[in-house]
């Protein structure tokens, strides 16, 4: 098949590079500040419970998101300087191991969240049982189930990511979660609140009630940052699949590295909503770095 | 990412061998593309998608400060005022205020205990309105849970808890969610 040139347009949308050093730095910072946080939960008993392995979780799969990424950069780089040759086999079962890699990640994020969200609502609404419900085993079990889905799904995808099949649940399901998720959190709200009322009507209180802005801003900041930072990935996707050739869409897809990079930030500011809130693991972190010197 | 170009290069060109499959930044597999005659601006996606994203979430975080609104402000001391607002994040947030942590721990265990109180009088009226029915599921939870003594911040607490015989699981200095649970023991617990 022949590729016939056309005359193209001056103003043509040419691809938005993201500098290497940037990349660089990005990528490093998440994967130094996810495994902090795993060294951290493996080595103090105290936070061996379910909701920090959740957490952790959440860590790996936005590890594995940066480690995709310098990796491919790595090896991109290599191949410029000769080291790797461009075509053949072997590099072709690499690239298809990382691409499953990086929907491993994805995948992951989303489930984790799932499960954190999951598991704070288990906690609020079915307090006293709990740790009936919620026991360590279990946890366990219910992370061995998601990460065995995502890998089977990731591999699935990747080898099959030419089929509209493959590309359609992908993006549904993201849309799906994150609804879901937000269900599940504005429900704990709804209590929190009913229940900021109920102490506020006690005769023998005294504590009165403002607006509080705070939940507000904490939510809004789990779901927006998670959204800003994959649904600009999950639509390229989509427009790749469907429309590569309008204009238009080339045009949104040639910002592709900004939206890579938003990916890794999200390993980064993920820790900082999710796992840095607890009081228990700071003070973990403060005892590893006074203790190190 | 190679993935995307898999995915454009199959659908195009399949009879392609694998010797055209090539490792690069370039996107040069999605063809020349004619950017003559567009109606709108070229970058029309990319605006209009971060500027729906943008809408999105601030209606989204408007209608969460909807929610959380519980009635008008009163004026009240300032002390007073401060340990309303500690409570109030306690409540509302998913995890602990970052700044208030010191001060924060004499006063919950102030007003924790008051609380304890009134959740005990809950759990008791509980008790006496259905007694025949939620006994057996209340007596299989009321079973004592070791207190982890590493932390002391909540030692007043823990002790209302064990005289009055409510299911301690109360590890709150390790899990912040569950530290609101201390604040939440007063709703009548569900019983599926």
């Amino acid at each position: 098949e022949n590729i016939s040139d056309f005359p193209l347009n001056i103003t043509d949308c040419t691809q938005v590079v993201v500098p290497e050093e940037v990349f660089f730095t990005v990528a490093a910072a998440g994967i130094l500040e996810n495994l902090l946080i795993l060294i951290a939960v493996v080595r103090n008993k105290n936070l061996h419970l379910p909701m920090y392995f959740f957490i952790c979780s959440l860590a790996i799969s936005d590890m594995l998101g940066s480690l995709y990424k310098t990796l491919e950069n790595i090896f991109i780089i290599l191949c410029k300087m000769g080291y790797l040759t461009r075509h053949g086999d072997f590099e072709k079962k690499l690239d298809d191991a990382m691409d499953s890699m990086f929907i491993l990640s994805l995948l992951g994020s989303i489930f984790s969240l799932l499960a954190i969200a999951a598991d704070r609502y288990i906690t609020i609404f079915y307090a006293l049982r709990y740790h009936n419900i919620m026991t360590l085993r279990r946890a366990l079990v219910i992370l061995a189930i998601i990460w065995a889905f995502c890998a089977g799904s990731s591999i699935a995808i990747a080898l099959f990511s030419y089929e509209a099949a493959t590309v359609i649940p992908f993006t549904i399901l993201f849309p799906l979660m994150m609804c879901f998720i937000l269900c599940l959190y504005v429900h704990m709200f709804l209590l929190a609140r009913s229940h900021a009322k109920k102490i506020a009507s006690l005769p023998s209180s005294t504590v009165h009630h403002r607006t509080n802005m705070k939940g507000a801003i904490t939510l809004t900041i789990f779901l927006g940052v998670f959204l800003c930072c994959w649904a600009p990935f999950v639509l390229h996707i989509l427009l790749a699949r469907f429309c590569p050739h309008n204009p238009y869409c080339a045009c949104y897809m040639s910002i592709f590295h900004v939206n890579g990079t938003l990916i890794m930030c999200n390993a980064i500011i993920n820790p900082m909503i999710f796992a840095f809130r607890s009081p228990e693991l700071r003070s973990t972190f403060k005892k590893m770095f006074y203790c190190s010197r | 990412m190679s993935a995307l170009r898999l995915i454009s290069n199959r659908t195009s060109q399949q009879a392609l061998s694998n010797s055209d499959y090539t490792w690069d930044y370039e996107y040069y597999e999605y063809g020349p593309v004619s950017f003559e005659g567009l109606k709108a601006h070229k970058y029309s996606i990319v605006i209009g998608f971060w500027v729906g994203l943008a809408v999105f979430v601030i209606f989204m975080f408007f209608v969460l400060t909807l929610l959380t609104k519980t009635g008008a402000p009163h004026q009240d001391n300032t002390e007073l005022s401060e340990k309303r607002f500690h409570m109030n994040s306690f409540v509302a947030d998913f995890g602990r205020p970052l700044e208030s942590e010191r001060v924060f721990s004499h006063q919950m265990a102030e007003e924790s205990q008051s609380l304890f109180h009134f959740c005990i009088n809950e759990v008791d009226h509980m008790n006496k309105e259905k007694e025949s029915q939620k006994g057996p599921s209340l007596e299989s939870n009321t079973h004592f849970q070791e207190v982890p003594k590493s932390s002391g911040m909540f030692e007043e607490d823990l002790h209302c808890l064990t005289k009055f015989n409510i299911p301690n699981f109360v590890n709150t200095e390790q899990n912040s969610s569950l530290g609101e649970d201390d604040l939440l023991i007063s709703e009548p617990p569900i019983i599926l």
